[in-house]
């Protein structure tokens, strides 16, 4: 079954293209990967995902609803981590999985989520108190605490450390074990080669090349997605430079 | 519902720990009846006491906190989740209405039984004059939130406003001891209207102008705001 497809999406700020024309679908229970330059239309693509933004034109169809019209409806069975978003500061962590927690129809235990998140020792924290990794991994935490059948991941591990990137690996994993969809947006080539089934890689609002980590390091002669990666968006930046 | 319920209980714990509102809201309120006690007619200060708390929360308390949460992102967070961000706003409104009565009741308390405050005349207009500056109040706070371009200057804007109306009109000090032209002034005010009608409520004869007004103000305002607000 096809959770996500986009066709032709674009999206443009005061007349400038953020979103040229992408078009791509992810597949029940698949991990999609989407990676890009800084400014390359990955934040824009995702949150038209999730209803946030309303594209110009091109359709996005996710879990058969039109998410620009049904967001709310949507939200119901789609957990999302935006690139920047905050809590009040005054809230506590374990408040704030609470009440997120009370947004679902059947979410999870939200004191089994802050164990599973590693929350249990600043459960007390403010928000304001917590440090970038800290709420990095809240964020994470309140994504997922209304059993999502998709989540949608905007840099998902940005800020956190080694271990705790390795920890979040698993617990996305865990997540897919189950069958979750997950749409995850990176900057770390590793991260997509562990955990993505099939990864696009964005340059100038554009896709310029889709495929598992392996097709993608063939296609392009490197020995690797990292290798991938730079080979694709170079190409694409001396396009835009002709 | 209960989304609704658990993000206004939030809203109120988290109000309940912002010591600039609990300072302004209960303890200078009943520093100020203390300070007046003295006065042959303690029962003038009380209706005013009243609207000064709501205006204070509603005006001033209430834009800082609604801005914030869309510089922050709060309610961008809010919209990717099956509640509506309008939900949180809703929320914020009640956390007023509730810390505005925890307010008065303890203002009222003690100068009813205390400074031996005759009890309210006219309980039902009274009850329906507090009604109206506590929704006027937010919806007046809520234009500040909508026109602010960031949490700072609503922050500004909302004491820029709170404070002409709190003394103006009767609500921090009575008006009779204004020098004329400034009373003047506070009659085109909103609030001098809400402080007319707790008043009138309290010890007076309830008229129907003061409710007209607060409640043209509050639908005024609250659709202003409905137009004007920006979500992000
Ligand atoms: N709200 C906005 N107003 C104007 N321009 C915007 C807005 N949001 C994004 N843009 C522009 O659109 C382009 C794509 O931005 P987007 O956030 O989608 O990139 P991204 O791939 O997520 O980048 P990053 O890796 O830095 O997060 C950028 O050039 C950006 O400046
Ligand atoms: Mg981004």
């Amino acid at each position: 079954m096809t959770v996500i497809e986009v066709t032709e999406l674009r999206k443009a700020y005061h007349g400038t293209p953020a979103v040229d024309g992408v078009s791509f679908t992810v597949e029940q229970g698949e991990t999609f990967g989407v990676v890009g330059h800084n400014g390359a239309g990955k934040t824009t693509t995702v949150e038209c995902l999730i209803g946030l933004r309303r594209p110009d034109s091109g359709t996005v169809r996710v879990l058969g609803m039109e998410p620009a019209r049904q967001r709310r409806a949507l939200a119901q069975r789609v957990g999302a981590q935006l690139q920047e978003s905050e809590l009040p500061a005054r809230l506590k962590v374990a408040e704030a999985l609470r009440l997120y927690a009370a947004f679902y129809r059947e979410p999870d235990d939200w004191r089994a989520v802050l164990q599973r998140w590693g929350l249990g020792p600043i459960r007390g924290k403010s928000f304001g108190d917590l440090s970038g990794g800290q709420k990095q991994r809240l964020q994470l935490a309140l994504a997922l605490v209304g059993r999502p059948e998709l989540v949608v991941l905007d840099e998902l591990t940005t800020g956190l450390d080694p271990v705790a990137r390795r920890e979040t690996w698993a617990l996305i994993g865990g997540l897919k074990a189950a069958g979750t969809t997950a749409v995850l947006v990176t900057h770390y080539m590793e991260e997509a080669e562990a955990l993505c089934d099939r990864v696009a890689v964005f340059a100038r609002g554009r896709i310029a090349a889709v495929g598992t980590p392996r097709e993608l390091a063939e296609r392009t002669g490197t020995g690797s997605l990292e290798q991938a990666y730079l080979a694709l968006v170079e190409s694409a930046m001396r396009e835009e430079a002709r | 519902m209960k989304a609704f319920a658990h993000l206004t209980a939030t809203e109120l714990r988290l109000l309940s720990r912002d010591p600039g509102a609990l300072f302004f809201m209960i303890a200078f309120p009943l520093m100020l009846l203390v300070l007046n006690s003295g006065n042959d007619r303690v029962e003038i200060f009380l209706p005013s006491y009243m609207a000064m708390i709501l205006a204070i929360g509603g005006i001033s308390v209430l834009p800082g906190i609604v801005a914030t949460y869309r510089e922050r992102k709060v309610l961008r967070r809010l919209a990717v989740t099956p509640v509506a961000p309008v939900a949180l706003l809703a929320a914020q409104f009640a956390a007023q209405v509730v810390m505005g009565v925890a307010g008065s009741a303890i203002v009222v308390g003690v100068g009813v039984f205390g400074y031996d405050v005759e009890p309210p005349a006219h309980p039902l207009p009274l009850l329906l004059a507090y009604a109206l500056c506590s929704a006027m109040v937010c919806a007046i706070g809520f234009v500040v939130a909508a026109l602010a371009p960031r949490a700072r200057t609503a922050e500004l804007f909302g004491l820029l406003i709170m404070f002409p109306m709190i003394f103006l009109g009767g609500a921090a000090i009575p008006r009779e001891g204004l020098p004329e032209e400034l009373r003047r002034m506070g009659e085109y005010l909103p609030l001098t209207h809400a402080v007319t009608g707790l008043r009138d409520g309290w010890f007076g004869t309830p008229a129907a102008m003061p409710f007209l007004v607060l409640a043209g103000v509050t639908v005024v305002c609250t659709a202003a705001a409905a137009a004007l607000f920006r979500w992000e």
